[in-house]
């Protein structure tokens, strides 16, 4: 048997994953969908859904797009605000195996050092995703293009927990490996990449993008190939651990992200299409 | 709200047939045992459309009919999925995710109008085969297309006992010479306890527009099944956001794929939806 699929992850802080498979953010929401589908308490961890300070309606649809190999998306991180994920949610979390790493997201240093707060005291949460790389909300990108801005939130946010910090960062950047390691010197237990890459799709018939927003976020399988190419510079940048996410939707597509040194993998879009394919990937690494 | 899923199932069936019914309509049938067995009047499934990675997301399809472990799809070769959905062959294997969504309210007695636009007649077979199992036979279908061969044949909304069909088409080519809105007014007098509506948005807004104007009351179970662009289909993604006014009448979002399709036509923003772009259909 391979030890890929089998052993833990430690990402830092006492945070250790019983497996290097993960639900990705955006494509999991808090999980209380996927339950009803698959066996979720087999999995290494579920990365939830954005998550706000106050609780935002998303964007004006159409929300998805498709394209080739993929889709583009501008939910525009429509979730019910961090106080209603701490107070209504984490109760449901309780018994569950998988580990529940909060995505938190927001436009300011501010926002995500309340929403950490927020989160510090529930035993459920096991960690913590800082998200500075959303593309379809205003300042999304703030923090995910600028090195010095992202290691001052990262710094802050050490400040309030003691949990593990992972960083998700933006591909839509001319070096990620600087904003990698700025992230690591602030205090980052580990880095997950690579959110979504900026997109766009025109509907033929009249010339008009067909996001709203003009511009959407890609994922999907036609992203894999860059998203192994910005990890493995990432892997070669920094020394806390990497997580490999973008366009995996098998173990062969999983393991080229452990092979260019990611300890550990998320499932994202894939996931949409076909429900247990993060259970899959876990088996096909297990050999 | 976490939608119930309970019944949702990953299922590989068997393609029986894909039938040609003229005008581009076409009927998918499939054994499915576990959908057959738990779909109910409104739930869609989510149907994979070739092995590949393009197109890479499910096409979300109404369960038209179930019989013993078959179930029928009607759609449109209109996009690359539904190509490939058209081109398979008896014998090939179907994937499938369902049943999902929210469906109609079954009421159990009175007189009953659904009105079909185009492909909007997928649901009503199943609906209209419940509606019977519970004793209701006054049921009246509005059937409604742009031209007499892109009619769903009369005959294939309920069997074996055949409802009350009234057709019209937009060319004049069979039935009433014109928009299936304008047999509504009559059809009221009938004061139904349910009416339930399904085809393309726009249309979906004329009927709720000329249930409005005319001034007679509107129907205690008024439902309508929608559509919009889909990710996932089971909730997650967020991609399939409707407007809908919320009981402080402010506007709101809801999920197509969960708290849908079917939702109270009282409940959804008109406006809002007729002001969203048309499907980009590739």
């Amino acid at each position: 048997m391979s030890q890929e699929g089998s052993a833990g992850v430690d990402l830092g802080r006492g945070l250790t994953l019983p497996n290097c498979v993960g639900l990705a953010s955006g494509t999991a929401g808090y999980g209380f969908e996927l339950e009803q589908l698959i066996d979720i308490n087999r999995l290494g961890a579920l990365y939830t859904k954005g998550t706000t300070m106050h609780a935002r309606d998303g964007n004006p649809p159409p929300r998805v797009a498709e394209t080739g190999g993929g889709m583009l998306n501008s939910i525009g991180l429509q979730n019910p605000g961090v106080e209603a994920v701490a107070a209504g949610y984490t109760p449901r979390w309780r018994g569950w195996a998988i580990p529940i790493i909060v995505n938190v997201a927001g436009g300011s240093v501010d926002d995500y050092v309340h929403c950490v707060t927020v989160l510090e005291p529930v035993a459920e949460v096991a960690g913590i995703e800082l998200n500075i790389s959303c593309p379809n909300i205003a300042q999304g990108l703030d923090f995910g293009r600028d090195p010095d801005a992202a290691a001052r939130l990262v710094a802050a946010v050490r400040k309030v927990t003691e949990r593990c910090v992972i960083v998700k960062l933006s591909p839509n950047v001319t070096d990620i490996a600087a904003v990698a390691r700025a992230v690591e010197d602030a205090g980052a237990d580990a880095v997950s990449a690579v959110n979504t890459y900026i997109g766009r799709k025109i509907h033929r018939a009249n010339g008009r993008s067909v996001l709203p927003l003009g511009t959407g976020g890609l994922s999907g399988p036609a992203i894999q190939p860059l998203a192994l190419a910005a990890v493995a510079a990432v892997c070669d940048a920094v020394r806390i651990p990497v997580i490999g996410v973008g366009g995996i939707v098998d173990a062969a597509s999983a393991r080229d992200f452990l092979t260019v040194g990611a300890s550990a993998i998320q499932v994202g879009t894939a996931t949409f299409v076909n429900p247990e394919t993060a259970l899959q990937v876990l088996d096909g690494l297990r050999g | 709200m976490t939608a119930d899923l309970s019944r949702a199932a990953l299922e590989t069936g068997e393609v029986l047939v894909v039938e040609r019914l003229g005008g581009g309509l076409l009927e998918l049938v499939a054994r499915l045992p576990h959908l057959a067995a738990t779909a109910m009047p409104g739930s869609f499934a989510q149907l994979r459309c070739g092995a590949g990675t393009t197109p890479l997301l499910r096409r979300p399809f109404s369960v038209a009919w179930t019989q013993d472990d078959t179930c029928g799809f009607v759609f449109e070769a209109v996009g690359v999925g539904t190509r490939l959905l058209s081109e398979l062959q008896p014998g090939d294997p179907l994937d499938t995710l369902g049943p999902l969504g929210h469906g109609f309210t079954v009421v159990d007695g009175g007189s009953v109008i659904c009105v079909s636009g185009g492909l909007g007649c997928a649901p009503f077979p199943l609906l209209i085969n419940e509606l019977r199992r519970r004793g209701v036979e006054d049921i009246l279908v509005l059937n409604g297309a742009r031209t007499a061969t892109r009619l769903y044949p009369a005959e294939r909304f309920a069997r074996p006992a055949v409802p009350i069909v009234a057709e019209a088409t937009d060319d004049g080519t069979r039935g009433h010479h014109g928009p299936v809105t304008e047999l509504l007014g009559q059809a009221l007098a009938s004061k139904p306890r349910a009416l339930y509506a399904c085809g393309p948005n726009p249309m979906l807004g004329a009927v709720m527009r000329t249930l409005l104007e005319s001034g007679a009351e509107l129907p205690p179970t008024l439902e309508a099944s929608l559509e919009a662009p889909m990710g996932c289909g089971f909730g997650t993604c967020l991609g399939c956001a409707l407007p809908v006014r919320g009981e402080d009448g402010t506007s709101a979002w809801r999920l197509c794929c969960t708290d849908g399709p079917v939702m109270p036509m009282r409940d959804v923003d008109w406006d809002g939806l007729s002001a969203l772009p048309g499907a980009d259909v590739a």
